[in-house]
């Protein structure tokens, strides 16, 4: 049997077996744990294949319209990537989760499942599949905890995610009215996209574009990290950073190399929005007093690093080595860092029930494994030489360089502005550096508050933390014999160059870079968060209120005004013939047969009366919806006015004093008439 | 034959026979029987090899026909296996209903129009069924006896004569141009030059198609549905919004391609009115859905709008197009049915007819909630359902098709429209699950969730395999194409 529909297959079994526990939740963790197991084993066999040159391929053209499948180095590497994650944050799972426990391992296995199905993809059309089942079933992880926040980040996610899919498949449409079909990636790669209007390449691009780009948390669609992340359990929210992030980057790493290889503009744009993303994240993570936010946000600005590599990538075109190599080892860097520490969080939020830094003050000083695993994750994020972070964004900061040489030797305009880039991504690294510091510095050094017990853990938790962040110095050490080979593996689907010689990544110029990322951290940690940062003593978050992009624009434009302009026109629409129907009836056929109201008092306080009713009916409605005024209908007061003004009116006539008046009157007429 | 006749008659009997109707045992067992008997005798006729009959003579030149291809056979199989379904489900709905008779007995009527468009061989014959089909499913909408479901009757039978009438005349300037108009795939040998020219073929087309609009729920004369759904029981809803709009579906593809033929249309203006009509509303009747607080009428907004998405298909007059059209025709029976009738177990288990009171039914209805959101991501079109099949069809043919702006535009609309369809389905099933359940209510007997069970399932597993269906539709569409 094919290793790919093994691979599929575990994972779907898992989801009917997980389902099947029904009220038994301590059973589904298992049966989610074993099968987490099983497809990391069997997708670890598709290494030896891959390392011998040949892939594995799979066609399912009965499946939902034709899926096909192939794992060449780089797809199989991310299987067994994407496969670890699952089964680490499988094993934080019995201690973390409170209920739901059926729900929750049968969405992961659904998720597992997609995740695979996209890193195994040949084409954007099982791309596309595989992407959906992904995204909704991770949703089912946003809205796990039940609660108003979570409810109200589940309603957000849902949104982007069908959003994004529903624009990433507008994008499949228009590549079809260009090209006539959706191809493989092999043939996207072979593609000659001058026969068609640039015009379409561009539009099909950026609306797939817009897809990849929610998934990925890419500015200005980063929104939803922040708020979805804290939303999720620990483990959730550790592989939707880890793992699910790098499905969109995945489908914006294909572009960049196939439809768009060399070609400026996309480069260009990917890369401000990589700059762009990097630094709001980082600023962003900088302010933030909640853990978990705190790492979404730091989500946010590692993809907008990897970002910058993938515009690099499509940039450099054919001679675009450095920028895969190191764009490739920061997605691996950051999927193990971020499971390190989201699990990590995940402990403090068990044990403490809370996430808040300014309560978690020196939460974690006795747990050394906790401890080292936050150090870990820390150290390698924040790009210090020894840690594996250190390497990947080296190899980043080369790429930048490597461009900007290009372009001053051909003479481009954009020098200074990649410059300014290239100061951008170190700044960047230094705020990783400050904020990765904040963290640390609270949760583990500062005195805590009371006498604190420490955390504790179970055995399978620890094993959680402890497997990656040995992989993660391991990465960082080993960098000739171990990363490099990895990275050996990964390329050739990205690029056509070969490696020739080994990267000296601890040369003085690399290690400058590094100095001046490692000097601006510690100047803004010490300048900004201790002291502007900080107030009596708490962290204080300064972002204001009025800076959500969410609550203030994406809401209101899509709930209230998109809505309500398009759908007062089809309620015109929909009203047009009946409206045109009870017109006829009323003036041609005249058989409405409701009887008249009848006038009460004249018709003029009749008309009034009702015109008044009106007004204070649409001011109910409107300004004073809460506190409506009550009040009779004003045709009845103004037929009794006019009803009381014309019986005074009468008595008035009938008088003698009016009759003397009259008289009076038409003597003074006269006396006037004879005097002119 | 006996696949018309049959059903009007045990169906006339059922109402004429009051100490049957009133007798709930032997009426049950009765309705059951005849139900069984009709879906199962018109699967076994769908299955079974074509035949040809001629009936009568109206007049001299009107001939009364049936004949089986094809495309009758597709829906013949649609109708009865959906109509046993949702009568299972009726013998729930209407369990503590004294008039269910009239019910089953309007029903068995129903079917048989239907049966009889399915079958006609000639477009004389598919329109006396078809006014037939108005008449008796009326009764549906009248059933309730309330003055709401009279008016709502009423409007139904206005619209669906009036959009008739235009059929009709349609139909007496055709026969002017040939004798017999008998179907044939591709279209008849029409002697246009006998009434004004191609430029009157095409006006005359325009006029049938319009017309034919209004029982297929396209504006400007969709705004029946809105009404006569949420009156109607459940069931008919069901019937109604599922299979009856389909009857001017499939009127539409036997004028246009079995008569006129897509030769003629390909290209010329009544093409590009009839699709901006079915792109406007696809888009106007799923964002009215959005807006819409009832249930039943949300759902009957959603009909007119994805109705129209098999009218875009057809009118794309390419073979992709136009299997992505019967491939939808096909789904959104199956997801609407089940979205009517998850509608009505609700109704029944809560007496709520309103959206937001659905929040928290998810846990004490777990398979009614459950069914409801399956249905829903069928009609949304997220993969695997089998929605996403047919839709991934109907954009393709779009992409693919000669049409212009339409192409980039045709798309855009669908997309925009399944993101609202996403907007007022999703919601409510969220909310069902991700609420606090709601006190006092029970799961719907078996007799209302297995119906459910098993069109859920359908709707899964017809995206999943979608091979054999597409195997069975691609002659139909070669035929005509």
């Amino acid at each position: 049997m094919n290793l790919i529909s093994m691979l599929l297959a575990a994972p779907l079994c898992g989801a009917l077996l997980a389902a099947l526990c029904g009220k038994r939740g301590k059973y589904a963790n298992y049966t989610a744990l074993a099968a987490e197991v099983l497809t990391l084993l069997i997708s670890v066999l598709l290494l030896p294949p891959v390392l011998a040159g040949q892939g594995t391929v799979l066609h399912l053209p009965t499946v939902a319209g034709g899926l096909s499948f192939a794992a060449d180095g780089l797809r199989a590497v991310w299987a067994v990537l994407a496969c670890f994650a699952f089964a680490m944050s499988g094993l934080v799972c019995p201690a973390t989760l409170k209920h739901g426990h059926t729900r929750y391992q049968t969405a992961t296995m659904l998720a597992l499942c997609g995740t695979l199905g996209v890193f195994l993809a040949a084409d954007l059309y099982t791309f596309f599949i595989c992407f959906e089942l992904m995204s909704l079933s991770s949703w089912l992880w946003v809205i796990h905890e039940g609660d108003a926040g979570a409810k109200y980040a589940a309603d957000t996610y849902l949104a982007v995610t069908v959003l994004g899919g529903l624009v990433l498949l507008m994008g499949l449409f228009t590549f079809t009215i260009m090209s006539g079909g959706t191809p493989g990636f092999e043939e996207l790669q072979q593609m000659d996209f001058s026969a068609f209007p640039a015009w379409m390449k561009y539009l099909a691009g950026g609306l797939m574009l817009f897809g990849f780009a929610a998934k990925a948390g890419l500015f200005p669609l980063h929104f939803w990290m922040p708020m979805a992340y804290p939303a999720a359990p620990a483990t959730g929210s550790a592989l939707l950073s880890s793992i699910l992030t790098k499905c969109g980057v995945l489908g914006m790493l294909i572009l960049s190399v196939t439809m768009f290889r060399n070609d400026f503009r996309w480069g260009e744009t990917i890369l401000a929005l990589g700059v762009v993303t990097m630094l709001l994240g980082a600023l962003l993570a900088l302010c933030s007093v909640e853990v978990k936010r705190m790492l979404a946000c730091s989500s946010a600005s590692q993809i907008g690093f990897i970002a910058v590599g993938i515009g690099l990538m499509s940039l450099l075109g054919d001679e675009n080595l450095l920028a895969v190599r190191g764009t490739m080892l920061h997605m691996v860097n950051h999927t193990l860092i971020k499971l390190v520490l989201f699990l990590g969080a995940g402990v403090f939020a068990m044990n403490c029930g809370t996430l808040d830094l300014n309560r978690l003050r020196g939460a974690g000083r006795r747990n050394p494994l906790l401890a080292l695993a936050f150090f870990t994750g820390a150290y390698s994020v924040a790009g210090i030489p020894g840690g594996s972070g250190y390497l990947s964004k080296t190899m980043l900061h080369e790429a930048i360089v490597e461009y900007t040489e290009i372009l001053t030797a051909t003479g481009g305009s954009i020098v200074p502005y990649m410059h300014l880039v290239e100061e951008l991504f170190l700044l960047a690294g230094g705020l990783t550096l400050a904020y990765m510091l904040k963290l640390f510095v609270t949760l583990f050094l500062l005195p805590p508050e009371t006498g604190k017990k420490p955390l504790r853990m179970n055995a399978a938790t620890m094993a959680a933390l402890a497997i990656p962040s040995a992989l993660l110095w391991a990465l960082g050490l080993a960098a000739h014999p171990l990363t490099d080979r990895i990275l050996d593996i990964m390329q050739p689907a990205l690029t056509h160059e070969k490696t020739t010689e080994a990267i000296a990544y601890f040369s003085t110029g690399n290690l400058t870079g590094a100095c001046i990322s490692i000097a601006v951290g510690i100047v803004v940690y010490f300048l900004v968060v201790r002291r502007l940062l900080t107030r009596d003593g708490k962290l204080i978050n300064v972002v204001p209120g009025w800076c959500d992009l969410e609550r203030k624009v994406y809401r209101p434009m899509f709930l209230r005004v998109l809505p309500g302009a398009a759908g007062l026109v089809c309620r015109l629409l929909d009203c047009s013939l009946d409206g045109v129907i009870v017109l006829l009836r009323r003036f041609v056929l005249r058989d409405l047969g409701r009887p008249r109201r009848p006038v009460a008092g004249l018709w003029l306080t009749d008309a009034l009366g009702r015109f008044c009713d009106r007004v204070l009916d649409l001011i109910n409605r409107t300004f004073r919806r809460k506190d409506p005024v009550e009040h009779r209908s004003y045709v009845y007061i103004f037929a009794e006015k006019e009803r009381e003004i014309a019986a005074s009116g009468r008595l008035i006539a009938v008088s003698l004093s009016f009759g003397m008046l009259l008289a009076c009157a038409g003597l003074v007429a006269t006396l006037l008439y004879l005097l002119f | 034959m006996e696949i018309i006749w049959l059903p009007l008659l045990l169906g006339g009997f059922l109402m004429a026979a009051r100490p049957l109707r009133e007798n709930r045992p032997a009426m049950t067992a009765y309705a059951a029987a005849a139900l069984v008997l009709e879906c199962g005798l018109a699967a076994f006729r769908a299955l079974s090899p074509g035949f040809s009959v001629t009936l009568g003579w109206m007049a001299e030149d009107i001939e009364i026909a049936l004949a089986m291809d094809g495309l009758s056979r597709l829906f013949l199989l649609l109708c009865s296996a959906l109509w046993l379904v949702c009568g299972v489900f009726s013998f729930g709905y209407l369990r503590k209903d004294k008039n269910a008779g009239w019910f089953f007995g309007v029903y068995l009527l129903v079917f048989g129009s239907m049966a009889g468009i399915a079958c006609s061989a000639n477009l004389l014959t598919l329109y006396l069924f078809f006014e037939m089909l108005t008449l008796t499913s009326s009764l549906l909408v009248f059933y309730s006896g309330t003055h709401e479901a009279l008016m709502a009757g009423l409007k139904y039978l206005f619209y669906s004569i009036g959009g008739a009438f235009l059929a009709l005349v349609g139909i007496f300037c055709l026969s002017r141009m040939d004798g017999g108009l008998v179907f044939r795939p591709g279209g008849v040998a029409l002697d246009t030059a006998a009434l004004g020219g191609d430029g009157a073929l095409l006006v005359i087309t325009f006029l049938m198609l319009a017309g034919l609009g209004a029982k297929a729920g396209m504006y400007p004369l969709h705004s029946w549905l809105p009404s006569a759904h949420p009156v109607a029981p459940a069931p008919a809803s069901a019937v109604l919004s599922g299979l009856i709009t389909k009857a001017g579906v499939f009127f539409a593809i036997r004028v246009v391609f079995y008569i006129v033929g897509a030769d003629r249309l390909r290209g010329t203006w009544v093409q590009y009115a009839w699709m901006s009509l079915a792109l406007l509303t696809v888009f106007m009747g799923s964002m009215l859905a959005y807006m819409e607080p009832v249930l039943k009428k949300r759902l009957a907004y959603s009909t007119v709008s994805q109705v129209s998405y098999v009218l875009f298909g057809l009118s794309l007059l390419t073979p992709v197009g136009m299997l992505g059209a019967l491939l939808h025709m096909v789904y959104h029976a199956v997801a609407k049915c089940g979205l009517f009738l998850s509608a009505g177990s609700f109704i029944t288990q809560t007496g709520c007819t309103r959206v937001d009171d659905l929040r928290g039914t998810g846990k004490p209805m777990p398979v009614t909630a459950g069914c409801f959101a399956a249905f829903g991501l069928s009609l949304v079109g997220i993969p695997p359902f089998s929605g996403f099949v047919s839709k991934w069809y109907l954009a393709t043919g779009t992409a693919r098709a000669d049409i212009g702006f339409f192409q980039l535009l045709g798309p855009a609309v669908l997309l925009l429209s399944a993101l609202l369809t996403a907007g007022y389905l999703f919601v409510p099933a969220v909310q069902a699950f991700f609420a606090p359940a709601r006190a006092k209510t029970k799961e719907a007997p078996p007799v209302m969730t297995i119906p459910l069970i098993l069109l859920a399932m359908l709707a899964l597993v017809c995206g999943l395999m979608a091979q054999p269906l597409m195997d069975f539709l691609t002659p139909i569409v070669g035929a005509v194409l």
